[in-house]
């Protein structure tokens, strides 16, 4: 069984040594980590070869005092190497390549050849599976080493977490190569199967999409809500200040004492009579109240949707979770003074900690379910298959 | 049951479901002696692919059943034993030859060290030692059959099922592979043959089974299957031969003493085996002023029972499931 298991790897090896797209996308790999290596930084800011850029960037400043070159590559890694070089480009060259090991192996001549030894085709399915993905583990171990390389000579810190990008990227590539899996054994072709995939993807990433603006939507609800709620106070406090003040004038034109505070709560009719605006601030509460339930209504429904579907972008977003200190980025950018300001950002924060924070299990757990179901659904057919 | 290597009963396969169906095998029942050459053949379309797919399991069959090496059908285990040519394979482009053959070995779970012996002694039967660190793509169609019957070969099988072994392959290569199915029926091998050139499997093969539209219509050793069917064949030095020897006929196509008897060009064909018989024939011949050329035994060949067995089974009121007495 070892021995099965190990030639059909090593053949897969072969492979894709054998591809001139494997070779291109590890050239590419190098070239991106060449050009993060060119990023530097110092007191005035950040450096790219000999260029000084701004040391303002995008309202944080970032100079060698505010930020260490290690936290710089660190972020730089998780923030731009992994979700746009990791998990976009070269997954798509991923794909590219493997496409086609599924429609190559069930085409005639080549499987009875196979299926004639004594290999269970469940086996021979999933080592094919491993093989595939062994293309990915490749590329991003090679990229994640020369990325610690970096961190580690021109930032002078040694971050060993890079390499959590090796299972993580691969976990979510795995996701997608089930599904080219599946698709190369309906269709028997490569393109199909590759472009029904880069579609299936499309429909997780609309649905990711949706996932953030309705999350994005909710939080910021909220946010307006909070600062609307501290309006609404603040103008009633005013307000009753402002009854206390007439009642006491009352009593000292009467030679009474004055209150401290009022004898009693002052009803909503007389704190909107000392102050026109609080009626529509009322109102403007009870519609962000209505807007909120609703906007939740709607982010716990995307949310169910994408319980069933791989999670692409949070399992990529695992890598930045546990490699950067998001609150030590946070108090870069410090907090704004104004109050809408301050609420804009506030909602963005929650936004990301609420993406950011979603359980293991169920960004791991229900996507590997759906990798399981797909990948079995595959099996299934294969395993009835007449070739 | 004889020492049957492949044993078959009753076996059908349907492609298709619902209206649509094919019925590819229509109950076939065989057994291949161990130690022989046994060829299947067959029109195009006759099940003989699907047959052997059924045998190496890549293919499930509907109904029937049936022992390979002893064990059922289907039962992964026994195909260790099982050496596996495909028709128009599709060798991996990616490797040399040597390394096909080492990773066909290990996909029979042979250990490095045994592969990487057998793979050098089987470059030599093939006689591709000079290639063998050259990747297949680079290969002639003749390289990689070569390639393709060493594969097979690699585990040490007892039974050697090779479909269409010498397509595409010139007549050199086919002497060759000739020669090597020989060589594996001398060590003991069986080798079972599924081919649509008849002249290839007349020269080599003990057996034969004759498939026609999914049924075995005709099985046995050439010998058997052609037993009664031989002929005395005479030539003469002039056309129409049949009337030098009218005096002799009887009912129209036979003579009188109950022999079948015909002419084609300058030919005469008498249906016995015995010299005897045919000696009234050939006095006739000389006193009607004919010069006899050449009195031979005729045997038919493979393919006259191929066609024979294939034009019984499409006319009318055909009675299928023929065979020579194979046991």
């Amino acid at each position: 069984m070892i021995t099965q298991t190990t030639a059909l790897l090593v053949d897969a090896y072969r492979e894709l040594c054998a591809k001139k797209l494997f070779w291109i996308t590890m050239l590419l790999s190098v070239l991106v980590v060449v050009v993060f290596a060119m990023v530097g930084i110092n007191e005035k800011g950040m450096k790219f070869l000999v260029w000084q850029l701004p040391a303002d960037f995008n309202g944080v400043t970032i100079t060698s005092e505010t930020m260490s070159p290690g936290l710089l590559y660190r972020t730089m890694f998780s923030n731009l190497a992994v979700p746009f070089w990791l998990s976009w480009v070269a997954v798509i060259l991923g794909l590219v390549s493997t496409a086609g090991m599924i429609p190559d192996l069930i085409q005639g001549g080549t499987i009875e050849a196979v299926l004639s030894r004594p290999i269970g085709r469940v086996r021979l399915l999933l080592t094919k599976f491993a093989g595939g993905l062994l293309f990915m583990t490749l590329q991003v171990f090679v990229f994640s080493l020369l990325v610690f390389l970096v961190i580690g000579i021109r930032g002078k810190s040694w971050a060993p977490e890079v390499f959590l990008a090796v299972p993580i990227v691969v976990a979510m590539f795995s996701y997608l190569f089930a599904v080219c899996v599946l698709l190369g054994l309906i269709t028997r072709s490569t393109i199909a199967a590759l472009l029904l995939t880069l579609l299936v993807w499309m429909v997780v990433f609309i649905v990711n999409m949706g996932d953030g603006i309705s999350v994005g939507i909710h939080e910021q609800l909220k946010a307006d809500q909070r600062v609307e709620q501290a309006r609404v106070e603040r103008m009633e406090r005013n307000a009753a200040l402002l009854m206390l003040n007439e009642a006491n004038e009352q009593r000292q034109a009467d030679g009474l004492p004055e209150l401290e505070s009022l004898e009693s709560t002052p009803s909503a009719a007389d704190l909107d009579a000392r102050d026109v605006r609080l009626p529509a601030a009322r109102s403007r509460i009870a519609e962000l109240d209505e807007s909120i339930g609703l906007a939740g209504t709607w982010r716990r429904l995307i949310y169910l949707g994408k319980t069933v579907l791989p999670k692409t972008q949070e399992t990529i977003g695992l890598l930045e979770r546990w490699t950067v200190d998001r609150q030590a980025l946070r108090s870069l950018a410090g907090m704004p003074e104004d109050e809408d300001r301050r609420a804009d950002q506030e909602a963005a924060q929650a936004t990301q900690d609420a993406i950011g924070n979603r359980p293991l299990w169920w960004i791991l757990g229900t996507s590997f379910i759906f990798e399981a179901l797909v990948l079995g659904l595959a099996a299934l057919i294969f395993k009835r298959r007449d070739f | 049951m004889t020492d049957a290597v492949v044993s078959i009963r009753d076996i059908h396969k349907k492609y298709g479901r619902f209206g649509r169906s094919v019925h590819a095998l229509r109950g076939v029942s065989m057994d291949v002696p161990r130690g022989s050459i046994f060829g299947l053949l067959g029109p195009n379309g006759a099940g003989k692919s699907t047959l052997v797919k059924i045998l190496i399991t890549a293919v499930k069959r509907s109904g029937g059943s049936g022992t390979l090496l002893g064990e059922p059908i289907g039962k992964k285990e026994t195909l260790a034993k099982v050496g596996y040519l495909p028709e128009h394979h599709n060798l991996p482009k990616h490797l040399t030859g040597r390394q096909v053959i080492e990773f066909f070995g290990a996909m029979t779970n042979m250990p490095k060290a045994a592969r990487r012996k057998r793979a050098d002694e089987l470059l030599d039967l093939v006689r591709m030692r000079d290639w063998h660190d050259k990747k297949v793509g680079g290969y002639s169609k003749g390289m990689r059959q070569r390639i393709g019957i060493a594969q097979a070969l690699v585990a040490d099988p007892d039974l050697v099922i090779l479909d269409e072994p010498t397509d595409g392959v010139d007549p050199s290569g086919r002497r060759d592979i000739r020669l090597m199915l020989q060589k594996m029926r001398d060590e003991g091998r069986t080798v079972f043959i599924n081919s649509h050139l008849l002249g290839e499997l007349e020269q080599v093969c003990d057996a034969v089974a004759i498939m026609h539209k999914g049924q075995v219509v005709s099985m046995g050793s050439i010998e058997q299957l052609t037993e009664g069917m031989l002929r005395y064949e005479i030539q003469v030095d002039r056309p129409e031969p049949m009337s030098l020897v009218s005096s002799l006929v009887g009912e129209p196509g036979t003579l009188r003493t109950g022999e079948t008897i015909e002419a084609t060009d300058n030919r005469l064909l008498v249906g016995t085996t015995e010299a005897a018989a045919i000696q009234p024939v050939l006095d006739a011949i000389r006193s009607g002023g004919g010069m006899i050329t050449e009195v031979r035994t005729h045997r038919p060949s493979l393919e006259d029972l191929f066609m024979r067995a294939v034009e019984e089974d499409d006319s009318p009121g055909a009675a299928r499931g023929k065979t020579g007495g194979q046991s």
